[in-house]
């Protein structure tokens, strides 16, 4: 039974070792590879999405100059942790995630700001919303949209607070669900949707203010 | 259901976030039934798609070439700080040398330093 067991662990511990030798060089074997292949991976599947970090890094920063930092700065903790992301799930994700903690802990350290309590915007906020707006309201809406001149809505995004800025660009200019907004910001589902909500708010008041001082649009706001 | 109820909601439906479908259809039979309830949502969802197009066309920059470069060189060095640590291979010659009776040992030592230079 003994020898049975011997055999058994002989042929498993044989078959790995000549595939791998058939395959690689010794040079390759010693972990070389694993460091080319990982640079060649990220090259190919991580760097593709420069562009799209750079535009996110400037809702983070609000600077382009800070914002290529951080972009540079999120590229290198991808690379060296490139093996803990799993293949397979969302690259472009994770990335993102690893742009919010950079931008934390690097960029938003000595920047003491009012943190705003998620549980008060939720209640006030969605109790404001709970009512319908005339169709004054919705015209006067419809028309300040209709005519915004160029820029004024990523200046109007820039203005907003950061909370809930990074939550309207993840969701509305990348699309994201709630769930995966969450994970990328490291807050609760809950949260996300209060942010978004106000956020949403104060984007549309921002833009009919606007338009107001250009004196357009109705005077019913929105 | 409510309209109040459907009002406070109305985010999660718009953002088709309400994974419950029973949900999704009570509020689909009451905007068959109310009809200031359909018009606020319609409103609702025609302005927020109206917003991500604004967003989607003005939040695109693109990164600056620099910053490719940059960040190309950077992974370039760091891909070369994690290759196998240097290795120093050390021979030993030694050589015995007997002449007239007297032995005459010579130990020479060399030493190789290898290291694998990754990219270009």
């Amino acid at each position: 039974m003994l020898r049975e067991r011997k055999e058994f662990i002989l042929a498993v511990a044989l078959f790995p070792m000549t595939s791998e030798i058939e395959i690689k060089t010794p040079a390759q074997l010693l972990a070389t590879e694993t460091v080319i292949e990982r640079t060649a991976r990220f090259e190919r599947d991580a760097m593709q999405y420069t562009n799209q970090l750079y535009a996110a890094a400037l809702r983070y920063t609000r600077d382009p100059h800070n914002a290529q930092d951080l972009v540079q700065d999120t590229y290198a903790k991808a690379f060296t942790s490139f093996h803990q992301f799993e293949p397979g799930t969302n690259l472009k994700a994770w990335l993102y995630r690893i742009l919010t903690t950079t931008f934390i802990n690097t960029y938003r350290k000595d920047q003491r700001r009012p943190l705003i309590s998620d549980g008060e915007v939720e209640d006030w906020q969605l109790a404001a919303s709970a009512s319908h707006t005339s169709d004054q309201g919705k015209s006067a809406e419809d028309e300040v949209l209709e005519n915004l001149p160029d820029g004024d809505v990523k200046r109007a995004l820039q203005e907003i607070p950061e909370e809930f800025r990074l939550a309207v660009f993840y969701a509305d200019v990348e699309g994201y669900s709630y769930k995966e907004i969450a994970e990328i910001l490291g807050i609760p589902s809950g949260t996300v949707m209060s942010r978004l909500h106000r956020g949403r708010k104060l984007l549309r008041t921002l833009l009919t203010d606007y338009a107001k001082n250009r004196g357009f649009g109705g005077s019913n706001g929105v | 259901m409510e309209c109040n109820e459907v009002m406070h909601a109305l985010i999660l439906f718009i953002d088709n976030e309400i994974e419950d479908t029973i949900q999704v259809q009570t509020f689909q039979s009451h905007f068959e039934e109310c009809l200031q309830c359909l018009t606020e949502m319609e409103h609702e969802r025609q302005v927020l798609s109206r917003m991500k197009s604004l967003l989607a066309d003005e939040c695109c920059e693109q990164a600056p070439a620099d910053l490719q470069n940059r960040i190309a060189a950077q992974t370039a060095l760091l891909a070369s700080q994690m290759f196998s640590p240097t290795q120093i291979i050390t021979e030993y010659r030694r050589t015995e040398t007997t002449f007239n009776g007297e032995t005459h040992i010579e130990i020479e030592t060399t030493h190789e330093i290898r290291r694998d230079f990754p990219l270009s």
